[in-house]
């Protein structure tokens, strides 16, 4: 609570004592309640109380205003929040707008969490520092600690202080002033002319070469960014990419029979080999199947598992029947943002004419923006899936002489 | 920090110094009025909903959310008294009794819960679709949940939680009068020895509790935070109830000394607080159905972020969080009785509004479909409520007057 503006002048040589004020000390709260409220009513203001617990209703007493503190940690509650929602809307949105899930560019729900901590962080803080730069703190000496008695004041006494710098301070009529508040005792407070006011060279020494030395790692860095070298970097955290490593035909202890390389594991196939050329890769002598591979059978079984399979993997962009307007579709054409590649109508006429391995192959490595399915789908399923696409185009363009016989009574 | 002043003097014949703390004069009053407006309201309520013409299903709607917010004050006024106890608060003293005569309200509620209760065992899907098996069949995830939801176990739930809330009220408050007899912090060991344990219970009694009436409306739907959210507006509705009902007793020239400004500031704390904690948790809930986006648990907010109820959505968001937030954030707010009495009010209608919200959409998925018997039966049971609180108070003392925490009760003062 206490406020002092300027520091007492620097003291070199012990010389005669300059008064810094007056110190009065009571026995209990409400003496000193009562003593507070004669001072403020004589007009002083350069002064202050000092209890060794919270005293409630001194600040009235004393005549202290609110602090602006509530409303600067206000303002910095409203700026981070502010300041995180505009970090986070100029990430997502501007510098690199990217779709995660669906969701729009800049989404409010996400940046709820982000904005709150940054409100929360910067209030505390502001709390915190706005706290000790008002109540001018840290204040790490103080004339009055000079006086024994006034240890007392963190044990069981009350003092209130008037300092000679108040413009209405008048050592004899201030003195009454205290006299009459039924003090214990008052006392005259000199300027501290005894310890030394400099501080130590060696304390300044250090400080410096701390601040020097601080500097190095910035300038280490601003070097390392600058030029290159040929060591490898230091690596503090061992991840990933600090893993031994064995090149090819080179020898490696672990394993039993010494080789680096190693042999395909029993019964595996590795992505590149092409056994059947017709299964893996929808050709036959380099040109596009128009059959499916003999291991695929058009059956119930087979075209139910394409379905499904279809239906997980496919309906998203290209919808139940493949007509491109699947939700994930819809969703971008929302947004209409301009950059979407519509997934393709499957049932266009020179998709119904491609032949099945060339439907095969789009899926298998993926056309232009659309990715592939051949890490993902395995590779009888991404036949099927091909059988139930047909199956869709069939659908599209069938009239009523598809239908069974027996069933086309019940439609017509 | 509160300053002990001199010891309070206590007086044999229980009673506060200087201060008027029976309910006597006032009980038959508030008792006669309470009881015809809340069987008036409730008959005007069950006439309209016999004119709907489809056998009460609209009428129990209506009584489903009364009836939700009414048991959030008792709720709220248990957990509110064992708090009490259980971290040994001292400010509080001056306002216990209050709280203690609301938490004792459990034997009226399990009465007004009947309705509910019989729609379940009437086997009626007239609020829970669980009810009828052939529903709970149709979908696997149902099916798991058929040795939960079921009309034998729900029942045998409420009969726990109503026999346990019903026996720690009474505990709570039967501690407290004998300290009115006998004096002395012994009686209330009794409670101070329970709270803990008691809290765990509240725990989870009021978590599954909201879950079986409101939860379940919509079987498939959950959220496993849902039970926090129920309880944070219980904690908001016991705090305003508790200021509204001191401001009505000071004006009616009770309490007036005992209860301060800095206790109503405390009050105003805790409901500043929990605003806080129920936009917290509203949020959260929010925030991960959202990101995970899973069908089965965004349906529920894709029905009340459409039409009217994105409306009613928004009117919470600023209406329950925003506007409350920003009037009960400065202190002089929460210590004028005015400005204070004035925000418990407005969160007790927004209360009434949040479970609106939680409640009815589940039935009228196209839109708020507002009805009078919305509005009857939620005062009606209120009244109720009040009746029976008031009744209890009769011939008992507002304040607990020989607590020899009482003086510093008296003397708490907030910095
Ligand atoms: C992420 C969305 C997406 C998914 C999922 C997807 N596709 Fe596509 N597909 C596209 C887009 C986009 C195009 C158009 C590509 C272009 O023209 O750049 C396309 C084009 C195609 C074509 C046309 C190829 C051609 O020759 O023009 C076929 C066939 C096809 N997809 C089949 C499938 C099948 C089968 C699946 C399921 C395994 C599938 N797609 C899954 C987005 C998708």
């Amino acid at each position: 609570m206490t406020v002092h503006d300027e520091p007492p002048p620097r003291i070199v040589a012990p010389s005669a004592p300059v008064l810094h004020g007056l110190l009065a000390e009571y026995d209990d709260a409400a003496t000193l309640l009562a003593a507070a409220r004669r001072v403020r009513e004589a007009g002083l203001e350069r002064w202050d109380t000092f209890t060794p617990f919270p005293v409630h209703g001194i600040d009235q007493a004393m005549g202290i205003r609110s602090t602006v503190l509530p409303w600067l940690v206000f303002a910095a509650g409203v700026t981070g929040c502010l300041v995180g929602l505009l970090l986070q809307y100029w990430t997502n949105a501007v510098d690199y707008a990217w779709i995660v899930s669906g969701k729009p560019f800049w989404s409010l729900p996400a940046n709820v969490p982000i904005a709150f901590a940054l409100a929360v962080l910067s209030s505390a803080l502001t709390a915190f520092f706005g706290m000790l730069v008002l109540n001018n703190l840290p204040h790490p000496w103080h004339p009055i600690d000079l006086e024994k008695r006034f240890a007392r004041s963190t044990i069981d006494r009350f003092f209130l202080l008037i300092e000679a710098a108040d413009p209405r301070f008048d050592s004899v009529q201030t003195r009454a002033i205290l006299d009459e508040t039924g003090p214990v005792l008052v006392d005259v407070v000199h300027e501290d002319t005894a310890s030394p006011f400099r501080t130590p060279r060696a304390v300044i020494h250090g400080l410096v070469v701390l601040l020097v030395a601080a500097l190095v790692p910035f300038g280490l860095l601003a070097q390392a960014r600058a030029t290159k070298s040929r060591t490898p970097p230091i690596h503090l955290v061992r991840d990933m990419d600090a893993q031994p490593t064995v090149k090819a035909q080179q020898a490696f202890p672990r394993f039993a029979d010494g080789r680096g390389a190693r042999p395909a594991v029993g019964g595996t196939v590795a992505r590149e080999d092409q056994l059947d050329e017709h299964l893996t890769r929808g050709t036959i002598r380099g040109a596009a199947s128009r059959v499916f591979p003999p291991t695929v059978a058009a059956d119930r079984a087979n075209m139910g598992a394409g379905r499904r399979a279809f239906d997980t993997y496919c309906v998203p962009c290209h919808g139940y029947v493949g007509n491109g307007d699947g939700m994930v579709a819809q969703r971008a054409e929302a947004l209409a943002q301009g950059i979407w590649v519509p997934p393709t109508n499957l049932n266009q006429d020179h998709l119904r004419r491609q032949p099945v391995g060339q439907l095969f192959l789009s899926v298998s490595d993926g056309i232009r923006t659309m990715p592939a399915y051949g890490p993902l789908v395995p590779i009888e399923d991404r036949w099927r899936i091909i059988m139930y696409v047909r199956a869709l185009q069939r659908r599209s363009s069938a009239t009523i002489a598809d239908v069974p016989a027996a069933e086309r009574k019940a439609l017509e | 920090m509160a300053k002990p002043k001199q010891a309070g003097p206590v007086t044999p014949r229980p009673g506060v110094p200087n201060d008027d703390v029976s309910f006597d004069g006032l009980a038959p009053g508030v008792c006669r009025i309470a009881t015809s407006a809340g069987v008036a309201l409730l008959a005007v309520s069950v006439g309209l909903g016999a004119t709907e013409g489809d056998g009460f299903r609209r009428f129990l709607h209506s009584y489903l959310v009364a009836f939700m917010y009414v048991l959030s004050l008792g709720l709220g006024a248990l957990w509110w008294v064992t708090l009490q106890h259980l971290v040994g608060a001292r400010w509080s003293v001056v306002v216990r009794r209050i709280g203690e005569l609301l938490a004792s309200s459990m034997p009226a509620l399990a009465v007004l819960s009947l309705p509910i209760i019989a729609s379940v065992l009437l086997e009626s899907d007239r609020l829970f679709p669980w009810v009828d098996p052939s529903f709970m069949q149709s979908q696997s995830a149902l099916a798991a949940k058929r040795p939960y939801l079921n009309p034998g176990f729900f029942v045998a739930r409420w009969a726990i939680y109503f026999s346990f809330w019903t026996a720690l009220g009474y505990w709570l408050l039967r501690c407290s009068l004998a300290q009115d007899a006998t004096g002395g912090t012994g009686p209330l060991d009794g409670a101070r020895k329970v709270s803990p344990l008691a809290m765990i219970g509240f725990a989870i009694t009021a978590t599954c509790a909201s879950v079986d009436y409101i939860m379940t409306l919509d079987p498939t739907w959950y959220s496993t935070v849902f039970g926090v959210y129920y309880f944070a507006g219980c904690v908001i509705a016991i705090h305003s109830a508790m200021v509204l009902i001191v401001v009505f007793l000071q004006h009616r020239g009770r309490l007036t000394r005992s209860v301060t400004p800095h206790h109503f500031h405390d009050l105003g704390k805790m409901m500043f607080a929990f605003t806080v904690f129920w936009a917290y948790i509203a949020f959260s809930q929010l925030l991960l159905v959202w990101y995970a986006n899973l069908p089965e648990e965004t349906v529920w907010y894709r029905v009340r972020s459409q039409g009217s109820w994105f409306f009613v959505a928004v009117v919470l968001v600023i209406g329950h969080f925003g506007l409350p937030f920003f009037g009960l954030l400065s202190r002089h707010a929460k210590r004028h009785r005015a400005s204070l009495s004035f925000w418990a009010g407005w969160l007790l209608v927004l209360h009434f509004v949040d479970l609106y919200f939680l409640i009815m959409p589940t039935f009228y998925p196209g839109g708020v479909s507002w009805r009078v018997p919305d509005l009857t039966t939620w005062l009606g049971l209120l009244a109720l409520f009040v009746a029976d609180v008031a009744r209890r108070a009769r011939g008992r003392n507002l304040v607990p007057s020989r607590d020899p925490r009482l003086a510093e009760s008296l003397a708490f003062e907030n910095s």
